[in-house]
């Protein structure tokens, strides 16, 4: 099949209804579903993209909220290169379990995994609970990337999968480096990034 | 022709002469108009002498003229009778037409008149059924009588027919209601008496009297109650089992399964008779009421479940290990009992599964018969969100979360258990480690897969990678990154490794202990990367097995999550690798180097003395060989199959690094050169008598080293370089050459120089 540079697993968690599934349909297929139910378990959509001329393809799982789906989607954290914390900045109750969510990510993930938190839904500026610098703030302190978008006017949702691609690619780049030093010898879970790149071509 | 030519010279001839002043001018004015004479002039003549032929011609014309006068008679004539032709046509058509318009409408009166005699004798006819109790008869006149027109038959009411259609209507109407009531009664009656004749009766005269929905409401009730009552009883009977019951174990899966397979079966068995009465499409509507009602009675098998398992008790215990990663939280669960408990939800998942997907099948297929392109994909949407939003969906949903937490926790508890008493068996290279925790990674997986659930099997592939990752290849990495210590006396610590393996115990000395961990550890790494390439392929064949029919996303999904379970086995090489080069770094190196610089004590600078001296008393390469040969035979015992041949493979390359460098270092002769190909002969002799594969090629460039000290003298090197190479491949650089070349004593430099290479 098509060739690819690297493949980088992106995994999005958060509270449902906060707009998940709709940031990943914009990024993907260019389009704001109407109406979709809620998202069963666990979905899946490969979108190709390309960092300074190569092909990088991602693989982007997108999570159910519901705390049913919770073990299920919680085994996906530990290979994920990425991880994207979604609320929705017009619900004080999503932000306000972002916390927890954050639990979750050091409890299951890796702990080098790169991680943004994502304020959605900002096409709402009436409905907005959650100032920008409040949830700036937030990120930092947990270390993350922090952006604001919307997925019904597709305002930064490209721009936050773009730079995500572009930071592991980086990320992957440096790796090969370190391998060819010969100190890739590390305790943890290293090489997923560049042993990924060999993976799942169907 | 004339006229254009005219056109052209009318300028200057006629209108222009005034304008003719110069001499010049007038001149040339007179010059063309005498050329035109003499063309005109030219004309007539040839005018002239066809005079003769066109008089002819006007003569034949005479003659015709008086036919054609006639011919113009008779034309007119033939046009007048045509013209009156038509119009009669018309005349005929438009009657024929009129004739048509009449039949029509006797047509349409005699059917008004046969309707009206209809209307008439199912007014009379519907009295007399009704009061015979014969309502599939009374059903047939109400029937006929909703299939007339209504306004077309009142209009016929001037002609005197009005008191007499208008009392027939409203006897009908009273029918109808009476007939309606009467159907619901007798139906509640036979549903109240159980009486299934008449409601099957009654209920096939629903949809005749236009009670589509209500008719299948009632009816889904009525098997609703009896869906109930079965199963009640069913959970009943399964309350009352006792542990010794062959199905004590698995007893609510197969209540629910008798619940689904009791619904799966009305829906079998009344299906025909739906699509007969109703029409293609209803099916659906029945199936939803259904639903409710295995929705209710699978919560109470689920409540019964859980109370009599203990299910949230032992939900809530796991869930509070697993947060405080307790050391000894197996402790408290018998490993059985959740084994056994764990079995039993996969199996409840399995049934609802296959029953869902019937479901399915059944609603969509019945709408695929009544409906095309998008109206039936908007039902088949209508059937999927219904389904993925009843509750018995919900409630295998939950109980799916809470097995995968379980089953995570069971894996990886007894993955732990199984690296804490790990023991070394006597007579394998490998520990018990190994083949414990593939054995219960396996057995989880599998036991995920045959849950059906493709969200809880890629879960499962993902905990089991996770666990394979972090607490089984973390441990042995970490035994492996301790190191093999190198002691001084390495003889001794070859021998004492060899027989602390072959006794099968640790020796009291922590240099021992550490050696066999580090030699043991990277054994079970690669047993484990080779197990964990079959666990992948064997699970991806089953995944492929039983998924084959679902949807591209799911099997994208499954065949990423094997994937990466296959992609720990690269992570368990690298535990490998890593540990072969802690080998050749601190075992091989330090071994093969003080032994191949015995090389440089031996003189390659010899007499003919010297030459037979060491036939018969051999300087070097046995003990050379016998050293190499104790150092390998130490570390096959200990080394598992392909790991032995790795570090075979790595002496090798020890021994040749080594060996290049002390030649290098070495003068020779043409005797001490003969000798070294000896001594390189034996050497690769031995080497291939011990590996599998072939070692050739790794000596390549030693062996050519050989061949240039073996020269007799400098020029003969051409004699195999360059276009004389034949199928020689030199591994060594011009430079090299020359620089070995040198190393022969006899050899002038000079002439070393003068190679062309
Ligand atoms: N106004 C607005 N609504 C959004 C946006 N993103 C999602 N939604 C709505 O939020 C609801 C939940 O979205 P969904 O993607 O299903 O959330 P998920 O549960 O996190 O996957 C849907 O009704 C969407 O239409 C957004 O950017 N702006
Ligand atoms: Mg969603």
């Amino acid at each position: 099949m098509d060739d690819y540079k690297y493949l980088f697993k992106v995994v999005l968690i958060g509270e449902a209804g906060v707009g998940k599934t709709c940031l990943v349909r914009r990024f993907t297929q260019g389009l704001f579903p109407p109406g979709q139910g809620a998202t069963i378990g666990v979905d899946f959509m490969i979108k190709s993209v390309e960092v300074n001329g190569e092909k990088i393809k991602l693989q982007i799982w997108d999570t159910a909220g519901q705390e049913r789906f919770r073990s299920i989607t919680q085994s996906y954290y530990h290979s994920a290169n990425a991880l994207i914390l979604v609320y929705d900045v017009c619900s004080q109750l999503s932000f306000d379990n972002i916390p927890h969510w954050i639990q979750e990510i050091e409890k299951y993930a890796n702990t080098k995994v790169f991680s943004y938190l994502v304020g959605n839904k900002i096409d709402q500026i009436n409905r907005r609970e959650i100032p920008s610098h409040i949830g700036e703030q937030f990120a930092k302190r947990y270390e993350m990337k922090f952006i604001e978008t919307s997925a019904k006017e597709a305002e930064n949702v490209d721009a936050l999968f773009y730079d995500i691609a572009t930071e592991l690619t980086k990320q992957a780049h440096q790796q090969a480096l370190e391998t060819d030093k010969g100190v890739n010898f590390k305790a943890h879970n290293t090489s997923t990034i560049s042993s990924c790149s060999t993976c799942l071509r169907f | 022709m004339a006229a254009s030519r005219s056109d052209a010279t009318s300028l200057p001839t006629f209108d222009g002469v005034e304008n003719l002043i110069t001499m010049t001018d007038i001149q040339k004015a007179f010059d063309e108009l005498c050329v035109e004479e003499e063309s005109m002039n030219g004309e007539l003549d040839n005018l002239l002498e066809h005079q003769t032929a066109l008089e002819n011609k006007m003569s034949g014309l005479h003659k015709i003229l008086p036919n054609l006068q006639i011919l113009e008679t008779d034309s007119k004539q033939l046009s007048s009778m045509v013209s009156f032709t038509s119009t009669l046509a018309e005349n005929v058509s438009s009657k024929v037409r009129q004739l048509d318009v009449a039949k029509s409408q006797v047509t349409a009166c005699i059917t008004r008149v046969e309707d009206i005699l209809d209307l008439k004798f199912c007014t009379d006819g519907v009295q007399t059924a009704l009061q015979n109790e014969d309502y599939e008869k009374a059903t047939g006149h109400v029937h006929r009588f909703r299939s007339l027109d209504e306004n077309i038959l009142r209009m016929s009411e001037e002609s005197g027919e009005g008191s007499t259609l208008d009392s027939s209507f409203r006897l009908l109407q009273e029918a109808e209601e009476k007939l309606k009531s009467i159907v619901n009664t007798k139906f509640d009656a036979a549903v109240h008496s159980g009486d299934f004749a008449s409601i099957e009766r009654f209920f096939k005269i629903f949809p005749l009297i236009g009670l589509h929905e209500e008719g299948l409401t009632k009816f889904g009730k009525f098997l609703s109650s009896q869906i109930a009552e079965k199963s009640r009883g069913n959970l009943m009977i399964a309350e009352s089992v006792t542990h010794k019951d062959k199905n004590a174990n698995v007893i609510y899966a197969e209540t629910a399964t008798q619940l689904f397979e009791s619904i799966a079966n009305i829906i079998e068995v009344r299906q025909p008779l739906i699509e007969t009465y109703f029409g293609s499409g209803k099916l659906f509507s029945l199936m939803k009421i259904l639903q409710k009602e295995c929705d209710r009675q699978v919560r109470q098998i689920l409540e019964k479940f859980k109370l009599k398992r203990d299910f949230d008790a032992v939900v809530q215990q796991v869930q509070q290990n697993a947060v405080f990663h307790r050391p000894s939280a197996t402790e408290k669960f018998d490993p059985k009992v959740l084994d056994v408990l764990l079995s039993e939800v996969v199996l409840l998942n399995t049934r609802t599964e296959l029953f869902l997907r019937f479901f399915r099948r059944r609603a969509v297929g019945d709408m695929e018969s009544a409906y095309s392109n998008d109206d039936l994909k908007e039902k088949i949407k209508e059937i999927d969100k219904f389904i993925s939003n009843c509750d018995l969906n919900r409630l295998m949903q939950e109980l799916i979360g809470n097995y995968i937490m379980m089953e995570e926790f069971f894996m990886r508890e007894m993955v732990l258990k199984a690296v804490s008493m790990d023991t070394v068996e006597e007579s394998s290279h490998t520990s018990s480690m190994v083949d414990d925790s593939f054995y219960i990674v396996k057995k989880c997986v599998r036991r995920a897969v045959s849950s059906s659930s493709v969200d809880g099997i890629c879960a499962m592939l993902n905990h089991a990678s996770t666990v394979l990752e972090q607490d089984f290849r973390e441990v042995l990495f970490s035994r492996v990154r301790a190191g093999f210590p190198s002691g001084f006396d390495l003889t001794q610590a070859y021998n004492m490794v060899q027989s602390s393996i072959q006794q099968g115990k640790l020796q009291s000395s922590d240099q021992e202990k550490a050696k066999t961990t580090f030699l043991v550890a990277m054994n079970n790494a690669e047993v484990s990367c080779e197990y964990c390439k079959s666990l992948k392929s064997n699970i991806e064949e089953e995944v492929l097995r039983s998924f084959s029919k679902s949807s591209e996303q799911s099997k994208a999904k499954l065949q990423s999550c094997v994937t990466d379970l296959g992609n720990v086995a690269v992570r368990l090489k690298e535990v490998v690798d890593f540990g072969v080069s802690q080998l050749r770094s601190s075992a091989i190196k330090p071994r093969i180097k003080p032994l191949t610089d015995a090389f440089l004590s031996t003189s390659h600078n010899i007499s003919e003395d010297d030459f037979s001296n060491y036939e018969a008393n051999d300087p070097w390469v046995q003990n050379y060989i016998l050293q190499i040969d104790n150092m390998l035979a130490t570390f096959k015992s200990a080394l598992s199959t392909e790991n032995y041949d790795t570090f075979v493979s790595q002496v090798t390359t020890e021994v040749t690094f080594q060996l290049e460098k002390a030649v290098l270092k070495t003068s020779f002769n043409r005797l001490g050169g003969l000798q070294f190909d000896k001594e390189l002969r034996a050497l690769v002799g031995y080497l291939s008598s011990v590996t599998t594969w072939t070692i050739r090629d790794k000596f390549a460039r030693l062996t050519q080293m050989a061949t240039i000290l073996n020269l007799e003298r400098v020029n003969e090197l051409l004699d195999y370089w360059g276009p004389n190479s034949g199928p020689l491949t030199w591994r060594l650089t011009p430079t090299e050459v020359r620089n070995i070349l040198s190393l022969r004593v006899d050899f002038r430099s000079e002439e070393i120089k003068k190679l062309k290479l």
